[in-house]
């Protein structure tokens, strides 16, 4: 009971800010306060959303961020692999070279990025988008450290019973490591979720806006509409929040329950 | 060997294309200098890095990042660790709860900014909560003394959720007969986290030790929207130093030989990381 | 890969020929003034980038497109905060997908000088004589025209007239003969904070930006904050300065204006009642008349007793991208909306600004004297007697970058002497990199 009571203490301190933001969506005047519960509750902030661009913002923003999320637990999966499972001569430098790109702050390098984004005519394309997302090193440095934990003998009864290098990967590491890979899905697609200053560096047209942006773009030079700002940031928020909520269910299925031990 | 390659091939290709070349450029054009009185390009070699170890702005941010390094680390990981434990337990609704947690890492950077600097105002949400506790007023961003503690919570707030979910994927990974094995042998809850749980937590917590330091390096976006460095530099953390640099006033070569004197500095610190991490096994 | 991109390319080469061949006949005659010796325009739309809404440009591009048929112009918006660092990154790889860009007026130098700029010298004297006082220099930098000017701006006090009417305050009068000095205007601001219950006495609302505080320190005769024959040597610790930054520390130390809000998060305060007086510009205009039960007069800018009256000025220009393959189309599109008294007028239709063409500015004064009576005669005699600039310089991004974090310190109790001194160094050290 004195858990539970914790866990609701804590979980609520870490909501309470953002039930903020909801009720202020829901004001009215646009102006701020501190109470948590909106005078004349409206829905007027949500209605003018629906006018703008921010509908198109936000499929775009799905699109670029599932896309990324594919391919790039693909990739960093298969990396992973071949940094945990397979045993090589240079192994620790190319593991080096992974932890080396992630050291790296992507805003710092997005300028020369950019340039040669502009070379390989990727303006205004939703490859340009997504390409960044996809050399993620957290994500292969994150599997990799899940991929570890999975006994080597398991991949050498794998091997005696016929099973290829890709059927070891896709049949047992893959199945094995849904909480992790659920988490470096999440990496991922929180990474575009949240892209904002690359797609204005590479000069990204109003038909591939991503969310992010378009939220910038109520916000005037002069004034700041917070009910429309909030109301935006709650939509905003839904979407990944929803899928959290359904991938939770992934992180209770492992190794330790699945009963290949 | 050839097989870890090809199951290598993509994800190098793409670290190569997308992080490394972009950062060799980087180092290229920090030992160059653009004069815009003349507009011409020349190469200065180390120069822009001479120039840097001259700059109090750059030396006060050095210091305001290992301050601030060395407080949000440890406590970040220490209640994420703590948070994991706690929301593992088995009782009704603990999946619900979690999910409170996790929820602010869906808050797009600008709103959590936005949130943050309205509740922290002399006379925001937060201050009129501590007058009903009967604390007087705090100033906390308009502070010297305070921004960088604001700074930390609001991170916090940010972060802790998140890192608490890769620690929870590991725990999942802990064999239950474990636990039962040390019930039977009458450990004590805490026996059984400090003898089951963190040895097995090894490699996630790795992963979450570095993956945090690095992000905390590199985190400027609050800073940029809470305090713009202020006050007084308290809150000037090297990478916001390097953003303004880069983007707001646009001397790019300087910036990029601040980024790489960063990279060299995180590098370090993973480096020990790493071999400390070893040592243990 | 090559093979298939060469495929794309040709493939909208031929779709773009096909469907812009109006635009490239539109321009090859030869009105642009002074296009005549540049290659002919490429085809498509003109690219326009800038910070505000599509709403505020929608009536000067529908102006344009229907007198030029054939032009067509494509608008997209960038977040105001991340413009200058789009358009930097942008323009320095010489990205040809923007012709037309906003300019903020004090960058007009740096950005020359970085050459993102087209040279415009040979609208000199069309400029000239169709700008508003002060309109044409704000674009000129070593003897050269960069860009043309589409709005300017002005400083209003705006105060709560229930507030004053509760303190027993007479109200300071529109007449610009009868200025308040800044003195008078927080004595009265306390007064309405001591038997009004006004939670703030004055509020000027870029609360830490050098557009606003410039004049004041500039009223007490302390100069733009930057001197010397090529404007890099910074003045910030002139004695007018000094005076200034000392009443502005004092204006939070005492409680007169809050700390921890920012520079546009400060007109809510005035729109909820809960400030005496709020110095702001005429985008105010149209959000304090929205507000709901709030009941407001306007009031010329104030300045310092013993002062002289200095009121802010400028706001945005339009510039072409000399990279930009479309330069005649450009030229004429921001010829049309800057010195078109028709077409500089549209500019401000969807939104609250000062036109900086004289002609629009004639036309739009009765406008905003229709929604704050005494606007329009203050807007006039202030163009004209009171508007300084901010300095022309090549350093002034770097410039407004220190002074801005020097000016939050003061507010936040920083002791004015010692940080303009800081910041003197600091600019001193930044502009050392120009050379």
């Amino acid at each position: 009971m004195l858990r539970r009571t914790l866990a609701a203490l804590v979980g609520l301190a870490f909501a309470l800010p953002l039930l903020w933001a909801l009720s202020s969506s829901l004001r009215g005047t646009g102006n701020l306060g501190n109470s948590l519960i909106p005078a004349d509750p409206t829905l007027a902030n949500y209605l003018a959303l629906l006018t703008g661009g921010f509908g198109r913002a936000i499929a775009n923003s799905l699109l670029v961020a599932l896309a990324t999320v594919l391919i790039g637990l693909a990739i960093s999966a298969a990396a992973a692999f071949g940094l945990s499972a397979i045993r090589f001569k240079g192994q620790a430098v190319v593991f080096g070279l992974v932890v080396l790109s992630f050291l790296i702050p992507f805003d710092a390098i997005a300028i020369p990025l950019a340039t040669l984004f502009r070379d390989w005519n990727l303006q205004n394309t939703y490859a340009g988008l997504i390409l960044p997302g996809l050399g993620h090193g957290l994500a292969i440095f994150l599997l990799r450290q899940f991929f570890l934990a999975i006994p080597a003998e398991l991949v050498e009864a794998a091997r005696i019973d016929g099973l290829g290098w890709f059927g070891v990967f896709a049949r047992l590491y893959l199945p094995l490591s849904r909480p992790a890979l659920v988490s470096a899905g999440l990496t991922l697609f929180i990474f575009q979720w949240q892209a904002y200053v690359w797609p204005l560096l590479i000069g990204t047209d109003t038909a591939h806006q991503l969310g992010p942006i378009a939220l910038a773009n109520m916000r005037g030079q002069f004034t700041i509409d917070y009910g429309q700002l909030f109301a935006g940031s709650v939509v905003l928020t839904v979407i990944p929040l929803a899928i959290i909520l359904r991938f939770q269910r992934q992180f209770t299925q492992s190794i330790a329950t699945t009963g290949l031990k | 060997m050839k097989v870890a390659l090809a199951f290598l091939a993509p994800a190098l290709v793409a670290l190569l294309a997308l992080r490394l070349i972009p950062a060799a450029i980087a180092v290229g054009s920090s030992l160059r200098h653009t004069s815009l009185v003349t507009g011409e390009t020349s190469f200065v070699g180390l120069g822009n890095y001479v120039t840097l170890f001259d700059d109090p702005t750059f030396l006060q941010s050095v210091k305001v990042t290992l301050v601030f390094s060395l407080i949000v680390n440890p406590l970040q990981i220490a209640v994420a660790l703590a948070l994991a434990v706690l929301y593992t337990q088995k009782f009704a609704g603990v999946r619900s709860l979690r999910s409170l947690v996790i929820l602010p890492i869906a808050v797009p950077p600008a709103v959590s900014a936005a949130i943050w600097s309205v509740a922290y105002r002399p006379d925001g949400m937060l201050n009129a909560v501590l007058h009903v506790l009967g604390i007087p007023q705090q100033p906390f961003l308009t502070s010297p003394q305070q921004a960088l503690w604001c700074l930390i919570v609001l991170l916090s707030w940010i972060g802790v959720g998140y890192w608490m979910m890769f620690l929870i994927a590991g725990m999942q990974d802990i064999p239950r007969e474990l636990y039962e094995a040390a019930g039977i042998d009458g450990a004590s809850a805490w026996a059984k986290f400090w003898h089951v749980t963190l040895p097995l937590l090894r490699r996630p917590l790795a992963f979450v030790l570095v993956a945090d330091t690095v992000s905390n390096f590199l985190v400027f976006a609050p800073v940029q929207m809470l305090t713009n460095g202020g006050p007084q530099g308290s809150t000037n953390v090297t990478m916001f130093d390097i953003f303004t640099r880069a983007y707001s006033v646009g001397d790019l070569n300087l910036a990029q030989a601040e980024v790489m004197l960063l990279v060299l500095v995180v590098l370090a610190v993973v480096i020990v990381q790493f071999r400390l991490l070893r040592a243990k096994d | 890969m090559k093979f298939y991109r060469v495929i794309v390319a040709a493939t909208l080469a031929g779709a773009l020929a096909a469907c812009g061949s109006g635009a490239s006949g539109g321009s090859d005659g030869s009105s642009g003034s002074s296009g005549a010796s540049r290659a002919a325009d490429a085809a498509g739309p003109i690219q326009f980038v800038g910070p505000e809404d599509p709403k505020t440009f929608a009536p000067v591009i529908a102006g344009f497109e229907a007198k030029n048929p054939g032009l067509k112009v494509t608008y997209t918006q960038v977040p105001f905060d991340q413009l200058n660092t789009v358009l930097q990154q942008r323009l320095a790889a010489k990205d040809d997908s923007i012709d037309v860009y906003t300019v903020d007026q004090p960058r007009v130098a740096a950005l020359a000088t970085r050459g993102f700029l087209t040279d415009l010298t040979a609208l000199t004297d069309k400029v000239k004589s169709a700008a508003l006082p002060g309109q044409y220099e704000v674009n000129v930098f070593r003897d050269k025209l960069w860009a043309l000017p589409i709005w300017t701006s002005d400083q209003f006090l705006f105060y709560n007239t229930e507030l004053l009417e509760k303190a027993g305050v007479q109200p300071p009068s529109s007449d610009p003969a009868k200025r308040w000095t800044w003195e008078q205007t927080v004595e009265a601001g306390k007064k309405a904070q001591e038997k009004a219950g006004a939670q703030w006495a004055v509020i000027p609302e870029q609360i830490e930006q050098f557009y606003q505080l410039q004049s004041l320190a500039e009223s007490l005769g302390g100069g733009s904050g930057i001197t010397g024959p090529e404007m890099l040597t910074p003045a910030i610790t002139t004695d007018g300065w000094l005076k200034a930054m000392t009443w502005y520390h004092g204006l939070f130390a005492n409680k007169l204006a809050p700390r921890g809000v920012g520079s546009f998060q400060t007109s809510p305060l005035f729109s909820e009642g809960k400030v005496a007086f709020f110095a702001g510009g005429p985008w105010d205009v149209g959000t304090f008349a929205a507000a709901k039960g709030l009941k407001w007069g306007v009031a010329p800018y104030p300045y310092f007793q013993g002062g002289k009256p200095v009121t802010p000025t400028g706001s945005w220009s339009w510039g072409v991208n000399p990279a930009s393959k479309k330069q005649t189309a450009a030229q004429k599109f921001i010829e049309y909306a800057a010195l078109d008294p028709e077409g500089n007028l549209q500019t401000t239709q969807n939104t609250t600004i000062i036109p900086s063409s004289k002609a629009a500015f004639e036309k739009y004064v009765p406008l905003l004297d229709a929604k704050a009576k005494g606007v329009g005669e203050i807007m006039t005699y202030d163009a004209e007697h009171t508007a300084v600039a901010r300095p022309r310089s090549v350093g002034y991004i770097q410039f407004e970058d220190i002074m801005t974090k020097a000016f939050a310190d003061i507010r936040n109790g920083a002791d004015p002497k010692a940080r303009l001194g800081q910041a003197t160094q600091e600019i001193t050290t930044a502009w050392k990199q120009l050379r």
